[in-house]
């Protein structure tokens, strides 16, 4: 793989290791991956017995050139973003390794995985409390906000 | 893994302005600044050049005195929050060179260590990119022999930012091994309620977070090596306090000067 800068000879890898072993209900779109490997598209699958069972959700992923020193931008896109305290509406998610708590030897796999157990962990669907006015507010890029991390529980 | 709810700077906020915005990107300056004037590890400089960052300081003009009766010379690092392993894989490796059978221990040492880390349970396809790094690093200094080449080639790939961080990441993946796998041990250290698993998720693994003591006794421990950390900061007398680590080893491989927050390494 010549001619390829880090960020993206560790893209390439890991979207290997992820079309070959994906996490359960994990789908990536290998295509559109392909297109522009610093901006992915995965289909997430609500695992049954939880509260999101049977519903389908989308997470985007976006990579900066300096990947995997800098954290990937993740947020949920499209029709149905998944109603949980740790999720805004517009798709936004507070969770530590998406800032804060990244390292470089987590990965898109690593995410994913964080973001099925915070969901399958959940016990009430809703909205975070300030919902309403984080969206308002926020820019577009959620690695902009500073985000407050304190609730282990949910 | 912890998850949240958000910052309360914006929702204090009146207006829609993002204070958070503006928050990060003074930080983004300031980093900024830091890596256009302060090279990851810079040139040997004498002790005394510690005088003009504190000309009117008489508590630390002293203790720069007693200072340079101890150490000949000090190599800064950028203060990045990587510095501890910067300057400590740095002036380890470099000590190293100077004794090519205790490097070939050390090859050993590292050559054998990504088994371990996915023994204890490290992705092997995450470790494996920070590895391959490390090991081409000291592939390519073993190659030289002439010891004071090597070194320059050692200066040159620890200010090339594609090999120097990933050398950082790999000493913070060995560390945090390390402290996970005498966890018990290591669990005394570490105040709340976090465990030793959580500590290394937010403390040792992630890049840019500060090292304290109990990061240096894991990097020692790991590598089987001793550093001696000279501190320096407004405290009472006109001497430095030295530590070394792990206690019982006498003879250090690696001197470092520490001011609080930062680490730079000494050379007697």
């Amino acid at each position: 793989m010549a001619g390829l800068s880090p960020s993206e000879r560790r893209l390439q890898k890991e979207l290997m290791s992820l079309m070959k072993e994906p996490p359960p209900g994990v789908v990536v779109d290998v295509d559109l991956a392909e297109q522009n490997i610093l901006q992915w598209i995965i289909q997430m699958e609500g695992v049954s017995g939880t509260l999101y069972e049977g519903e389908q959700f989308q997470l985007q992923f976006k990579f900066s050139r300096k990947y995997p020193f800098d954290s990937p931008e993740v947020t949920f896109i499209g029709a149905n973003i998944p109603v949980h305290p740790h999720v805004y509406s517009n798709g936004h998610i507070c969770l530590s390794i998406l800032t804060d708590d990244w390292s470089p030897a987590l990965s898109v796999q690593s995410v994913c995985l964080s973001i099925v157990s915070m969901l399958s962990s959940c016990k009430e669907k809703k909205r975070p409390p300030d919902n309403a006015f984080y969206v308002k507010t926020c820019n577009k890029n959620p690695k902009k906000t500073k985000w407050w991390y304190h609730d282990d529980s949910v | 893994m912890k998850m949240a709810d958000k910052s309360e700077s914006s929702t204090n906020s009146d207006t829609p302005t993002n204070q958070d915005e503006l928050i990060l990107a003074q930080q983004r300056k300031i980093q900024q600044e830091i890596s256009d004037t302060i090279p990851l590890v810079g040139p040997l400089d004498q002790i005394s050049s510690l005088e003009s960052e504190y000309s009117t300081d008489t508590i630390y003009l002293a203790k720069i005195k007693d200072l340079s009766s101890k150490y000949k010379s000090i190599r800064r690092t950028r203060p990045d929050g990587n510095c501890f392993f910067r300057a400590f894989g740095y002036a380890y490796i470099e000590k190293l060179l100077d004794d090519k059978e205790q490097f070939s221990l050390f090859y050993d040492l590292v050559e054998k260590s990504k088994n371990s880390l996915v023994a204890l349970g490290f992705p092997q396809f995450t470790v494996e990119d920070f590895y391959d790094t490390f090991m081409e690093v000291l592939k390519r200094i073993n190659d030289i022999d002439d010891a004071s080449d090597a070194k320059k080639e050692l200066h040159n790939l620890f200010n090339e930012q594609g090999y120097s961080d990933y050398m950082v990441v790999y000493l913070r993946l060995l560390t945090s091994g390390q402290l996970q796998k005498e966890q018990i041990f290591y669990s005394f250290f570490i105040d709340g309620e976090r465990t030793v698993a959580d500590f290394c998720h937010q403390e040792v693994e992630p890049m840019y977070k500060e090292s304290d003591h109990i990061h240096i006794m894991g990097a020692c421990s790991v590598l089987l090596t001793g550093v001696r950390v000279v501190y320096m900061d407004r405290g009472g007398n006109t001497s430095v306090t030295e530590h070394n680590i792990p206690q019982d080893r006498l003879t250090p491989d690696v001197y470092l000067l520490y001011r609080p927050g930062h680490y730079d390494i000494l050379y007697l």
